[in-house]
């Protein structure tokens, strides 16, 4: 990671949130990285023509915004992502549902997050789950994958091929995490945790590939059934 | 001219129209429900008789159904439609519920009760404006009419029109059409017969008094009988105040969401997030340069935010129930005026406490009413003034403003009414344009 921090990209990020204060803490953390926040708006339209002109790396995004209060941030999302799929989208909640998760993942989760608004507490986790995001990968929150998880156990047979340490292994997969850091978290070598991967892997029957989504899409397929 | 208007308007004709019309339809109704009710009561020991009874209540609804929409255009009266018919499981449940129906006895009472007037209202009404009209142009059937016999023992009264009769000749008379009243009364000179004009315009004149009478009684009846019953009608406010309290409670709960979702929740993430970039910069980590100053700038900013999330969630905590309340009314309106944007004055007289859901409404009523004044009344002072008189809790908001207040008119005052009325209270707004404004409310001590 050192390594990484020590060349770390500048962002350009658009802010789309309503809350002022949580927008100006936002901006300021991001400014303190080294990031450049372009653009700040408060509701959906705004957020799409702010992106339309400055084309970010990644837009973050409160999915309760003016003027309806529902999910006209995640509309906006959607919209982005059909518009500029080169454009990441962190979406931001105070809630999660699994059914904004499932409509935002689609079939193609390069360059998305979908976190808790609570996450911003871990200042670095969630700059690193920016940046993730922006260079096309894919950030979700612990709770979202738990509830996707729960849901897809309950609507999928492929559930049953799973033995529970493969699914925790799947999960930490869905966070976005890393063989190490999967390893570290369950407390086991890197070896069982490949072993682990490989194995969920086969069990879904996605071949090895030079591509590196193969691990998003075991997360889908297993949602997916 | 309001008199001619009634002696001659389009009122008066639908209402003749509906006593004409009430007699035949009156008559059916009658012939059809009591013929029916009373085989079916003598059949009722076999298996058809209950069902023609169950069949005739049906009917007798249907025979309301008629006159209630036929009273309504032509008698202009608006009588609400009575409770639909419920009918219950099976085909026994549908028995037991039409021979039940209450609707459906109060119809055939109806019936029963309608045929005396409708048919003495259709004789009196053709009497008023038939003989009238006949009085009236007596002297040209007089005078175009042939010499002839005059016969003796004819029908149709009063007076003796003489068109034929079943008897032998009378007396020969120079004109064949000819009134008499009595065996002498003949009117056969012009006095006479102008005197009998002067009766047709008496008779024309007091027709429509009559029909007025009549059609009044007649919706005596139906509103009596066929339209709602008070049990109903307090089944139906009470419906309308319970969604009222339901949309209210849910709206309030909505509310006090979106302000914990803006505001607390919003703050506390800030904070949150303030602190954790504090934390970062005293840490000594890889990417974060170590910043004790710039650390303390940022402590500083979350304390400052948890100081704001703090007020916020008293007011909001204060908005739910303010907790002044637990002391008593007076006490909670004290606070609430002393807050008030527009100075107000309280003159509070409670000497026994009301329902503590009498008070909180009491409460929030007044902290609407303040909230208005400040909003829209361009008031320089207000008053509120609460006091106790026959078990009620009377409320007064005035304020020296521009007036011109209305309930619908976008001021919460509607739904603030449906709060009050849902605990049977009753709001009032006297709001003159250029004021001042006074609102009243009345709310029983015990809900």
């Amino acid at each position: 990671m050192s390594a990484a921090a020590s060349k770390r990209p500048v962002l350009r990020v658009v802010l789309a949130e309503d809350a002022a204060i949580f927008r100006d803490g936002m901006s300021r953390l991001l400014a303190d990285r080294g990031h450049e926040v372009v653009a700040v708006v408060a509701d959906g339209e705004a957020l799409v023509a702010a992106v339309d002109q400055h084309l970010p790396d990644v837009a973050v995004v409160d999915i309760r915004m003016p003027p309806t209060f529902t999910d006209e941030g995640l509309r906006a999302a959607l919209t982005l992502r059909r518009r500029h799929p080169e454009v990441g989208v962190l979406v931001f909640s105070q809630y999660i549902e699994t059914r904004y998760a499932a409509q935002l993942l689609g079939d193609n989760s390069a360059g998305v997050g979908y976190l808790l608004k609570d996450r911003v507490a871990e200042t670095s986790d969630f700059v690193d789950a920016l940046t993730r995001v922006a260079a096309g990968g894919t950030a979700l929150d612990p709770e979202v994958v738990t509830q996707l998880m729960a849901v897809g156990q309950r609507a999928t047979t492929i559930g049953a091929v799973l033995t529970r340490r493969e699914s925790d292994v799947l999960g930490l997969m869905a966070e976005g995490r890393s063989n190490a850091a999967i390893a570290a978290h369950l407390v086991v070598g890197n070896g069982a945790v490949e072993k682990h991967v490989a194995n969920i892997f086969a069990k879904l029957d996605l071949p090895a590939s030079g591509d590196d989504n193969r691990r998003v899409l075991a997360v889908l397929r297993y949602l997916n059934g | 001219m309001s008199w001619w208007r009634g002696t001659v308007g389009r009122r008066i004709w639908s209402e003749l129209l509906y006593v004409l019309l009430a007699a035949p339809l009156g008559l059916l109704g009658f012939v059809v429900i009591v013929v029916s009710f009373a085989f079916g009561l003598g059949l009722a020991v076999t298996f058809i008789g209950l069902p023609l009874l169950a069949l005739n209540g049906r009917v007798a609804r249907a025979f309301g159904n008629v006159d209630r929409r036929l009273a309504r255009r032509l008698l202009g009266l608006e009588v609400p439609d009575p409770r639909p018919f419920r009918s219950g499981r099976g085909l026994f449940g549908w028995l037991q519920a039409a021979l039940r129906d209450p609707v459906s006895w109060r119809a055939r009472a109806y019936l029963v009760v309608k045929l005396p007037l409708a048919l003495i209202g259709f004789h009196l009404a053709l009497a008023f404006y038939g003989l009238g009209l006949f009085w009236l142009s007596y002297p040209l059937w007089w005078q175009l009419s042939g010499p002839g016999t005059l016969y003796k023992n004819v029908f149709l009264d009063p007076g003796t029109l003489v068109f034929r009769g079943h008897d032998a000749p009378h007396r020969q008379v120079a004109h064949q059409l000819t009134v008499h009243y009595g065996d002498h009364a003949y009117v056969d000179t012009w006095p006479r017969a102008v005197l009998l004009m002067l009766g047709g315009v008496a008779l024309l004149l007091l027709a429509p008094g009559v029909v007025r009478g009549l059609a009044a009684l007649h919706r005596l009846l139906i509103r009596g009988l066929l339209g709602r019953t008070r049990g109903d009608e307090r089944v139906r406010e009470l419906e309308a105040a319970r969604t009222q309290v339901v949309d209210d409670s849910a709206t309030t709960l909505r509310r006090i969401e979106r302000d914990l979702h803006d505001g607390t929740q919003a703050q506390l993430a800030a904070l949150a997030l303030t602190l954790g970039q504090a934390k970062e910069k005293l840490e000594h980590r890889p990417d974060v340069p170590f910043d004790p100053e710039g650390a303390l700038d940022l402590v500083g900013l979350a304390h400052q935010h948890a100081k704001e999330a703090l007020v916020e969630l008293r007011d909001l905590a204060r908005g739910i129930h303010p907790p002044a309340l637990d002391l008593g009314l007076d006490a909670a309106l004290a606070t609430l005026v002393a807050r008030s944007a527009v100075p107000a004055t309280l003159h509070a007289d409670i000497p026994s406490r009301p329902d503590r859901a009498i008070e909180t409404i009491a409460y929030f009523s007044v902290a609407e009413l303040l909230a208005n004044v400040a909003k829209h009344s361009q008031a320089t002072k207000a008053t509120v003034d609460v006091g106790m008189k026959d078990e009620m809790l009377v409320l007064r908001v005035r304020d020296d403003g521009v007036g011109g207040a209305r309930i619908g008119g976008g001021s919460g005052l509607l739904g603030l009414r449906g709060r009050v009325r849902a605990v049977d209270g009753e709001l009032m707004v006297h709001s003159p344009a250029g004021g001042p404004t006074v609102v009243d409310v009345q709310l029983p001590v015990h809900s």
